[in-house]
């Protein structure tokens, strides 16, 4: 028993980070229409831009979590201004191909910037473990948690009540639509784009400071897509519920089907959970089936 | 397609044809003699460059069915070359049978894979698709790395060479003449099969595949078709590369990036003709051998204030450059430009 609470503790916090980078995903996707595969890599170019500034410039850690900020937007910038904005109106299959060129891309930058390979995020949260029952949860799984939590809710209420938040929900709802009252839609896919890189810059801080910076956060990332597909391409709350359903799953079957099956097995199951869902429902939980007309 | 002047066709048979001018079959003639002539004139580092070429040509010939054609976006073709690669090692190496029923075997389980993970192809599509396609690359490698009674696993397998008739194709020669024949047939097969009913079909799925459905073509047997076909030349692909390059094979030579840049190939080439998954492959086999071969070492040797191992990002930061940048500038890709060529040659001097 000690182990499913220890299981399940894991399994939701880690959940919710991968919440955190898919909900990057989906925002591009409701606004601009974009499917950004270059989710992993996009993680694992924030965290190690993190590693690399903080353990080369030696600046405050508070400080340096503004500078990355900072860089997450200025990049989701570029990449919308210099990448995706000459493909507007493009079909779907060159908007993710110019996603794939660009995870290329960035993977070999992360290569060529910082050839090391494996590193650990200096210490960002204390790191005596706590005692939840019987179970003994580092305290990074719940700052990760914690960390998620927040930026939810102040997503959530910028979506509500800021100008910008309300004009890229109607973008979502009908890009036309909102071209025809005035609004610059450029900017709303340009905004989406650097709230994406900040939500993945996070996510792969907080991800890094779990489980170290390697290539493998480019999996982490990619496993977010199954969070994307299970809770429904377009819902937001469908991002936030999946998240913890696939870590939970993740965990549970790294735990009790490792003997039974293959190592690795935990890796591998949120792509199962891909498959199965697109041969059950494959438009996700709270995702909208939209009907086409010829 | 526009016809050098004075040139008239009187059948339908004449329409249809590939070859329609005197020219051309010279020019044909010409290229296959080429095939044959030139490797006995390259040393083994330019015969083991074209070897790869040609087995690239006949994956990226059946990711450009499935996906220049069918419209079926697939990033997992890596898997599926891996799932062939491994069929026919383990079928010849270890039940003894034929290389030519070994790579055949290889190209129908690819196949049947293919199908398995086209399924959700029925009811979903664009992003879907693809990511259906990622899961599936990641679960194959997956099986692949850990049964490891039967696939190796990371220790990896060795392969025998390949063998027909107790012709044992070990030298660089023979090996080329052996992938460039199979290449040759699986070109001309690529473009016969979408000239026909089904590459029709294929097309009028990818155009809008609802409209297709209305018109009676079924959906459930083409895309499962243009799966089927995709796969079987990614085996083909596979087995030739276990056998007839490699000699050995690890789960390593199938990543993920490997198959984007597959997809990358053939967006460079130009989706859906035939000539451009040619160009594509040349293109990016040629930049791969130059930069890893040529220009890491001189980097690394020239440069040596930088960490060691920096210039080995060069590569893939390159390869995503060249595939967004033709993805913005000529997304026809290079058989655009070389059928621009092609035609105001033929029509040259006069301007239409």
């Amino acid at each position: 028993m000690a182990d499913l609470l220890q299981y399940t503790i894991t399994g939701i916090t880690v959940g919710m980070v991968y919440s955190l980078i898919a909900m990057g995903f989906v925002l591009i996707w409701k606004s601009s229409g974009v499917a950004n595969l270059a989710l992993g890599q996009l993680v694992l170019l924030f965290s190690w831009f993190t590693y690399g500034m903080l353990a080369q410039t030696g600046l405050p850690v508070w400080l340096g979590l503004v500078v990355v900020v900072a860089f997450a937007l200025l990049l989701g910038w570029i990449i919308e201004r210099f990448v995706l904005r000459p493909l507007i109106a493009q079909p779907i299959l060159s908007l993710i191909a110019v996603t794939l060129g660009m995870a290329y891309f960035i993977e070999g930058l992360c290569t060529f910037i910082w050839p090391w390979g494996v590193d650990v995020l200096p210490r960002l949260f204390p790191q005596d473990p706590i005692r939840i029952g019987t179970a003994v949860v580092s305290q990074e799984y719940l700052w990760a948690a914690g960390v998620s939590l927040l930026l939810f809710g102040a997503l959530s209420l910028y979506f509500k009540y800021s100008r910008m938040g309300i004009a890229m929900r109607a973008t979502a709802d009908d890009q036309m639509a909102v071209q025809a009252c005035g609004i610059p839609v450029t900017r709303i896919f340009s905004r989406s784009w650097m709230f994406a890189c900040v939500m993945a810059a996070v996510g792969g801080i907080l991800m890094s400071s779990i489980g170290g910076i390697s290539y493998g956060l480019v999996e982490t990332g990619m496993k977010s897509f199954s969070v994307v597909i299970l809770g429904g391409l377009d819902s937001f709350l469908g991002a936030i519920i999946a998240g913890p359903i696939i870590g939970l799953a993740e965990n549970l079957a790294g735990g009790y089907l490792t003997a039974y099956t293959w190592p690795g097995v935990k890796e591998i199951i949120p792509f199962i959970i891909i498959i199965i869902v697109m041969f059950i429902k494959p438009y996700g939980l709270f995702g909208e089936s939209r009907i086409e007309r010829i | 397609m526009h016809l050098p002047a004075g040139i008239r066709n009187y059948t339908y048979a004449q329409d249809m044809a590939i070859f329609r001018t005197k020219t051309q079959w010279v020019m044909f003639g010409g290229l296959i003699v080429l095939l044959a002539v030139v490797p006995l004139l390259m040393g083994n580092y330019w015969l083991s460059i074209f070897n790869i070429i040609g087995i690239t040509i006949i994956a990226a010939m059946g990711l450009n069915l499935l996906t220049g054609y069918c419209g079926q976006l697939s990033i997992g073709h890596a898997g599926f070359i891996a799932v062939g690669a491994y069929t026919s090692a383990i079928l010849t190496g270890q039940y003894g049978v034929p290389f030519i029923i070994g790579m055949l075997g290889g190209g129908l389980i690819a196949g049947l894979t293919g199908v398995l993970f086209g399924i959700p192809s029925l009811r979903v599509k664009g992003f879907y698709l693809a990511i259906s396609t990622i899961a599936a690359q990641f679960i194959i490698m997956w099986v692949i790395s850990q049964w490891g009674s039967v696939t190796g696993g990371y220790i990896g397998l060795n392969v025998s060479p390949a063998e027909i008739f107790g012709f044992q194709f070990t030298s660089q020669l023979s090996k080329y003449y052996l992938i460039m024949g199979i290449c040759v047939i699986a070109v001309f097969v690529a473009k016969n099969l979408a000239r026909t009913r089904q590459g029709r079909a294929f097309v009028a799925v990818r155009d809008n595949d609802l409209a297709a459905q209305v018109m009676g073509i079924s959906l459930f047997r083409y895309k499962l078709l243009a799966f089927f076909v995709g796969c079987f030349f990614a085996g083909i692909s596979g087995a030739l590369l276990a056998h007839c390059y490699y000699g050995f094979l690890n789960p390593e030579f199938f990543s993920f990036k490997e198959s984007i840049l597959y997809v990358g190939m053939i967006i460079i080439g130009g989706l859906g003709t035939t000539v451009g998954p040619i160009f594509g492959v040349v293109f990016i086999r040629l930049l791969e051998r130059l930069i890893s071969l040529e220009l890491v070492p001189f980097l690394e040797s020239t440069v040596t204030a930088l960490p060691s191992g920096w210039a080995s990002g060069v590569t893939p930061m390159l390869f995503g450059l060249v595939i967004v940048l033709f993805l913005i500038l000529e997304p026809r890709g290079v058989a655009h430009r070389w059928q621009m060529f092609k035609n105001s040659y033929r029509l040259w001097p006069f301007s239409y």
